[in-house]
């Protein structure tokens, strides 16, 4: 690949790992929601709109955004939440589609099946690390927190949490607004990187291969998302140099084979308990899931 | 004036109090009309054989299934039909009968997961880099740590807790219980799958929870244990209560006694029964 190509791929990796973030934190709380595409568009749309009508300066459309996206994680939040597992997702799904809908017929607002032109200023390494960093920083701050505790125990048994003293509802609310904030951020991303938005540019595509990122690189830690969609949208590149067409057959069996036998994805501190725990000589009473490859393997 | 004792009226009020309670599953009626009163600092029992009732007067308890009719209420709080969080705010804490533990976490982690209600810290707080908050992080652990040798966990603490032994992995659960602070801890056959030794430590908890100021209310098959530590019994059948009272006594009584080892008329009935069943079912 040249070297525009890697930049160019670099970014996307980074929009994506911003979105694969957005979806992580839901399902961190035992949401499956892929509202994130939704929350994505409507802030970029918004940015977009905003900086051509007003003038608006760039770093305060990426707050808007933010806002926006958390501001409709709670909207999200307070229809979707009721339902049961996949109904819920499959609602979430629905938001995708409605969002094309809106988009193509609000032309006044978003260019219509046409598109928008987008200014570019914020579509720089520096800030694309930035938003990562902070994404990163609240995670990982999380992680180890009151609210980190609670996610990890609604994710794994809702009724035991709630046994425990947790409301899932209000962990799963907060759940989505982190996910609304990451995706209005990352929606703004996408669109100052490519300086042009349109109907297909946050749809079904975009969230098959959030989701994807997700599921390879680990749903059960904040790292996870990242190192999926770095792997998961740098690797088909790389591919494509050597076998043409084919990238996609590869990169499909890779998310199989990570499926049966990483269950849990690239980043997975349970897999690295149980080696641990047998390495210290005894066996665990059920390690099927567990191939002790290393990460580092993969991503390089 | 500063304690605010429930005995200013005059009568005890009993830590758990339940009245009346039914709950019917389709034409099964799983727990009838069932009144169980525990006091305070009391351990107790409730038995039967298997499909009595038990776990599903527990499960009302704590708020997974919402009884049909009847009231229970934690210390004269009425808790029928609020949802379990709320329930576990009053100080009602449990244990289950299938372990049910949170899978990739550690021993510690699990128990940390258990002190929500212990924590007060703000998701603000957490990302401003709180003082306050890095401690609370610290007591939660040494807490934990705490709670973890006092319900004797041998193993360490940093294991996997889904690698532990099936003794430690109830004990972990317990573990995950007190981690709530609570003021009735409900335990669903805490001893299942322990040996002689390992119960009689389980007993001995008990009695050091009971001090510490703990209600318990336990499902137990294990006779010995129950006798050597509850100081009351209920004894239900087929969603009935049969005896209450101590465990001695109602396990004298004849339909306790034929509860849990039949009658001799029994099988006639149940064959007859079979035989009407076919008749009218079968096409």
């Amino acid at each position: 690949m040249s070297t525009t190509a890697w930049i160019t791929t670099l970014q996307f990796a980074g929009v994506n790992a911003l979105f694969a973030l957005s979806v992580y934190a839901s399902l961190w709380t035992g949401v499956l929601s892929l509202a994130p595409i939704f929350f994505g568009a409507v802030g970029a749309f918004t940015f977009g709109y905003l900086s051509a009508a007003l003038g608006l300066p760039p770093f305060l459309g990426l707050v808007l955004g933010v806002v926006i996206g958390a501001g409709l994680g709670v909207l999200t939040a307070g229809i979707v939440i009721r339902l049961s597992s996949h109904y819920l997702a499959m609602a979430t799904i629905a938001m995708v589609l409605i969002g094309r809908v809106l988009i193509i017929n609000l032309p006044d607002y978003t260019g219509g099946a046409a598109g928008t032109l987008v200014p570019g200023e914020l579509g720089t390494w520096l800030w694309l690390i930035g938003c990562l960093a902070i994404a990163g920083f609240v995670l990982s701050r999380l992680a180890g927190s009151r609210f980190g505790f609670a996610a990890d125990a609604v994710r794994e048994d809702p009724a035991v949490a709630q046994t425990l003293g947790i409301s899932t509802r209000h962990i799963q609310l907060v759940g989505f607004i982190l996910s609304g904030a990451f995706a209005g951020a990352a929606g703004v991303m996408q669109a100052s990187f490519l300086q042009y938005i349109g109907p297909d540019t946050f749809y079904t595509h975009l969230g098959f291969v959030t989701l994807a990122a997700v599921v390879l690189g680990g749903a059960f830690h904040w790292a996870g998302p990242i190192v999926g969609a770095l792997v998961f949208t740098i690797l088909p590149e790389l591919l494509r140099d050597v076998m043409g067409d084919y990238d996609r057959v590869v990169t499909g069996v890779l998310l199989v084979a990570i499926i049966i036998y990483m269950p849990r994805g690239l980043v997975d501190l349970r897999r690295f308990r149980l080696f641990r725990h047998r390495s210290r000589g005894e066996a665990p009473p059920g390690a099927s899931a567990s191939r002790d490859s290393a990460n580092q393997e993969v991503v390089s | 004036m500063t304690s605010a004792s429930p005995e200013a009226s005059g009568s005890v009020t009993p830590a758990v109090e339940i009245a009346g309670l039914t709950k019917r599953f389709g034409g099964l009626t799983a727990v009838s009309d069932i009144d169980i009163e525990v006091a305070e600092r009391r351990i107790h029992g409730i038995l039967g054989p298997n499909g009595a009732g038990k776990t599903t007067v527990l499960n009302m308890i704590s708020g997974f299934i919402a009884p049909d009719d009847g009231s229970i209420s934690v210390f004269g709080h009425e808790v029928t039909r609020i949802p379990p969080h709320r329930i576990a705010r009053h100080g009602v804490a449990r244990t289950y009968q299938n372990i049910r533990l949170f899978a990739g976490m550690t021993v510690l982690e699990t128990v940390v997961a258990g002190a929500y209600l212990r924590r007060s810290s703000t998701i603000g707080g957490t990302l401003l880099l709180s003082p306050g908050e890095r401690r609370e992080r610290r007591r939660v652990r040494e807490q934990a740590h705490s709670i973890l040798e006092q319900v004797g966990v041998r193993s360490a603490h940093d294991e996997l807790a889904e690698t532990l032994s099936y003794g430690d992995q109830r004990r972990v659960e317990i573990a995950r219980a007190l981690a709530t602070d609570p003021k009735v801890l409900l335990l669903d056959e805490p001893t299942a799958g322990m040996n002689d030794a390992e119960s009689h430590e389980i007993g001995q908890l008990l009695l050091e929870l009971r001090e510490s100021g703990l209600t318990l209310i336990l499902i137990e098959h294990n006779m010995r244990l129950v006798e050597g530590f509850c100081e009351s019994v209920s004894v239900m059948n087929s969603g009935v209560m049969l005896a209450q009272g101590t465990p001695g006594w109602c396990l004298e009584q004849d339909d306790v006694r034929e509860a849990y080892f039949g009658k001799r008329s029994d099988a006639a009935r149940i064959a007859t029964l079979r035989r009407a069943r076919r008749g009218s079912g079968g096409s």
